[in-house]
């Protein structure tokens, strides 16, 4: 067995027990790992009659194939469940070191289900699996948390919740490696929901690879791509992801104010270029990463990882906050709560509108950074103001109103790019399966950065193809799972060549991107039996009706219906976008469609 | 209505291959896919110098153009973006190419750029290498996992996510082929210089 | 007088964020700037063409030809190269 551990950790917290079993071999072929294996076991256990707090949800870390090998950036893991936050199919991705860990320790996939009478931390030493009280271990933050739980990056690793996660809030995170975070979605909270405090990992194992020389060859070959990528090489080592800061207002499509605008005053002072000068201490990386794009940096109050573009525009731009020390030590914050960065950004950031125009009664308004750590630490509690938006930017508009005014797409919080200035990304954005999401087929590379060439952001017709295509191989490339930085320097053919040398199964670039649409499609038919359906896939009214009236963006409104039409026959899907038979006999996915028609 | 932006992407890069001399006067094809739709040039139209009413518009799985002058090669680009993530193909006859497509099954470039870009160039054959549905297969089964393909005697078929992507490919290849050509007149013992090539015929 | 603005390793290299340049096209601009800061113009500068994949943007707007007209009031803003090989 190459590449796949070849075994299945299934663990019952209802009764606190375990057993192992092999992995369906022909389920890895055409599913791989990571998120893609994570949809098809979440759709088999998971139906639409499950509450996503209730026991009956379930938590399916994967690896994927790849994972641990050492290829670069093959220390990524996901894990699958249904949302508290958008009732989708969920999966959410972190780096880090735990994944490595988790693969090291014999694994494909560990299954969380059930619910613990009281709060309990596993311990998972390859074949020794033990359940820990942790009772004294609820109420932690994650940073005293995983220190004493031994984290130590190459041997022992810490997967936890904070008090976010214990409390429900539906934009709770689950954080890795101190802070690493599956982020999206309320992950934290279906964790919190089974007292599950914490997953702590110990491995012996080293994955076997079916080709070494191919294997080699193919790293050296990376090695060389990444180091000639000036975004992989340079700008993202430098300046860190928040390089985008300057780039994305310079074009106009930084959403700003709750996407009130699409250009920021302040931007300069939140940039990469500010980040660096005046904040940071080095860079870092996960395991096997050359591009290490990690920042560590420091100010009067903390140290430590981050922030990411998205973590300081949410707390930035979205809120129109200028102070970068502000906005740093609320990103340590939700790390140390374990609350998901974007979604409590721009949850803060919708209160901040609503109260301003009189439909909520707080003293939040834009630009008040000193109000951000306050804000954040009642979320994270469910105290005061905090208890109304600790479930997110929707159920709080909902609250006093005005949905309309939470910035998300299938409930989940849309992150920083606006789509009225990347059209595409708009389109993506309407049609992820797990709600406003830039990571499930990112258009910045095309519509902005001219990786690996430059098309129009305003163009509509033909631009639906570009996403599809996206979205199919970032399916795959969180199924492997590796980086998707990487995939800024290495085309997918790479991908599809490191998958074959490793697991011994032939799959051709076609093969593997196939993958990524039969992981799609998947999730498709998920969403459709969970009760969704094309009116869902849209966008909020401000983004498809309200034009920015100055900056580059001006006078554009995402043209979503012409993209969309498009979109649903580009896929093989009918016009209220469900899949066709002939598309699903295609992907082999005939055999679950049935239960599609069956829950109608 | 086809955007204009996308005639002009056709014919830039129509004009460039003629001029380059990767195309004859009326030779080679050109398309993109969006959505279920095919865009083409239409049979008899010159590379080199498309006009607007040279671009045919028609579905993906059959020809609904109402056009029978959609090239004979639709059938092949049809082909390919059904078996592959192609969104667009850059069909061009590069001489020494060809050329050496006569005798080999395989093309391992020796030269930087393109050993760097494209590793190996598989060579597929048919016996009558126009518009059959059997080359349409066999081409389209080759650029699964190569994005671009020699088809033996009569030339390249490369992928890519914009017609300027496969260009570039196409453009690569017959570069890499010429060096190639003077490397051989110039007949001097070679300086391997790459570390790991002998990897490159198994990529 | 154009403004240009300079972004990532180019403000080292410059010296500075920002320059005020006067020029009719975006070619012109670029060409005063690489007189101005060798170290700049090493960079973007290729026997005398701006190197590819730099983007370079007029009032947020992609520019791709280096002829087009500047005026007093746009803002050029250049940003290394986030692609190619």
């Amino acid at each position: 067995m190459s590449g796949w551990s070849g075994r299945i950790l299934d663990i019952d917290l209802s009764i606190q027990t375990y057993r192992t079993y092999p992995l369906d071999m022909e389920m890895a072929r055409l599913f791989i790992g990571g998120r893609g294996l994570g949809a098809r076991l979440l759709w088999d256990m998971v139906g639409p009659e499950v509450d996503p707090l209730s026991p009956e949800n379930v938590l399916i870390f994967a690896n994927g194939p790849l994972t641990g090998t050492g290829y670069q950036t093959s220390n990524r893991f996901s894990v699958s469940t249904k949302s508290p936050l958008t009732g989708t199919v969920l999966d959410a991705n972190s780096g880090g070191f735990w994944g490595m860990q988790f693969k090291k320790a014999g694994y494909d996939v560990l299954i969380v289900r059930g619910r613990a009478r009281q709060p309990v931390w596993i311990e998972i030493k390859n074949d020794a699996i033990s359940f820990h009280d942790a009772s004294e271990l609820w109420g932690m933050r994650v940073f005293a948390l995983t220190e004493k739980l031994g984290q130590n990056n190459n041997k022992r690793n810490v997967l936890c919740i904070g008090p976010a996660g214990e409390n429900l809030s539906r934009i709770a995170s689950i954080m890795n490696d101190r802070e690493r975070a599956l982020a999206r979605g309320g992950t934290g909270a279906v964790m919190g929901s089974k007292n599950l405090k914490a997953i702590v990992i110990e491995g012996k194992d080293r994955p076997a690879i079916d080709d070494p020389g191919q294997f080699k060859f193919l790293l050296y070959e990376t090695r060389k791509l990444l180091a000639a990528n000036p975004l992989t090489s340079q700008a993202f080592p430098e300046f860190g992801t928040v390089v985008l800061m300057n780039i994305m207002n310079n074009i106009g499509a930084l959403a700003t104010r709750n996407h009130q605008q699409t250009q920021f005053e302040g931007a300069e002072a939140i940039s990469g270029e500010e980040l660096t000068e005046k904040y940071l201490v080095k860079n870092s990386a996960c395991w096997a990463c050359p591009i290490a794009c990690t920042r560590v940096t420091k100010t009067d109050k903390v140290e430590g990882e981050g922030p990411e573009f998205e973590s300081t525009w949410a707390f930035g731009a979205q809120c129109g906050i200028d102070d970068l020390p502000a906005i740093i030590e609320a990103n340590s914050l939700c790390n140390d709560l374990g609350l998901d960065t974007i979604s409590a950004g721009s949850t803060i950031a919708c209160a901040m509108e609503l109260s301003e125009k009189g439909y909520m009664d707080s003293d939040l308004r834009f630009g008040r950074a000193d109000q951000l750590a306050s804000t954040v630490e009642a979320m994270a509690y469910r105290r005061d103001i905090g208890s109304d938006l600790a479930d997110g930017s929707l159920r709080l508009g909902a609250k006093y109103g005005h949905p309309e005014l939470s910035m998300s797409a299938k409930g989940m919080e849309m992150p920083a790019y606006d789509p009225r200035g990347m059209q595409g990304q708009g389109l993506l954005y309407a049609t992820s399966n797990r709600g406003g999401c830039h990571m499930r087929g990112n258009m910045v590379g095309l519509e902005v950065l001219g990786l690996p060439m430059m098309i129009d952001r305003f163009q509509v017709q033909g631009k639906s193809s570009y996403v599809v295509l996206h979205q199919n191989v970032s399916a795959a490339i969180d199924s492997l799972v590796v980086c998707k930085f990487t995939n800024l320097g290495v085309a997918d053919e790479y991908f599809a060549r490191v998958l074959s040398a490793v697991t011994g199964i032939k799959y051709a670039t076609g093969d593997m991107v196939k993958a990524g649409e039969r992981i799609w499609n998947l999730e498709k038919l998920y969403n459709l039996r969970e009760g969704f359906g094309r009116k869902d896939d849209t966008l909020p009214p401000r983004l498809l009706n309200e034009a920015p009236t100055e900056g580059p963006s001006q006078g554009w409104v995402v043209q979503l219906e012409p993209m969309l039409k498009e979109y649903y026959r580009g896929r093989g899907w009918d016009e209220n976008g469900v899949p066709t038979a002939k598309k699903l006999a295609e992907l082999e996915l005939t055999n679950l469609s049935e239960q599609v028609i069956a829950a109608k | 209505m086809i955007d204009s932006r996308i005639y002009e992407m056709f014919r830039d890069i129509g004009r460039d291959l003629y001029t380059a001399h990767m195309v004859s006067s009326h030779g080679g094809n050109l398309s993109i896919r969006f959505g279920d739709r095919v865009i083409i040039k239409r049979r008899g139209a010159m590379l080199g110098n498309l006009k607007q009413l040279d671009l045919i518009e028609t579905r993906l799985d059959k020809n609904d153009s109402g056009v029978a002058l959609a090239s004979t090669e639709l059938l092949v680009h049809r082909t390919i973006y059904m078996n592959t993530p192609a969104l667009a193909i850059v069909h061009c006859h590069p001489r020494t190419a060809i050329a050496f497509s006569l005798s080999r099954d395989e093309l391992v470039p020796i030269d930087n750029e393109a050993s760097y870009l494209l590793k190996k160039i598989p060579v597929v054959t048919e016996e009558f290498p126009s518009g059959t549905p059997e080359m349409a297969k066999k081409v389209a089964s080759a650029l699964k996992n190569y994005k671009i393909i020699m088809l033996r005697g009569h030339g390249s078929f490369a992928t890519g996510q914009t017609l300027d992507e496969a260009f570039h490919w196409s453009s690569t290849l017959e570069e890499s082929c010429q060096i190639e050509l003077a490397v051989k007149q110039i007949n001097e013992p070679f300086i391997e210089y790459r570390k790991m090539s002998e990897s490159y015929n198994k990529f | 007088m154009a403004t240009v603005k300079l972004f990532a390793n180019l403000r080292k290299l410059a010296g500075t964020k920002e320059l005020s340049i006067t020029g009719t096209t975006v070619r012109a601009v670029v060409n005063e700037l690489a007189e101005r800061s060798s170290e700049v113009g090493s960079v973007i500068l290729e026997n005398g063409n701006l190197r590819p994949h730099f983007i370079v943007t007029l009032n947020g707007r992609n520019i791709l030809d280096l002829d087009t007209a500047v005026t007093e009031q746009d803002t050029i803003a250049i940003f290394p190269p986030l692609a190619g090989g």
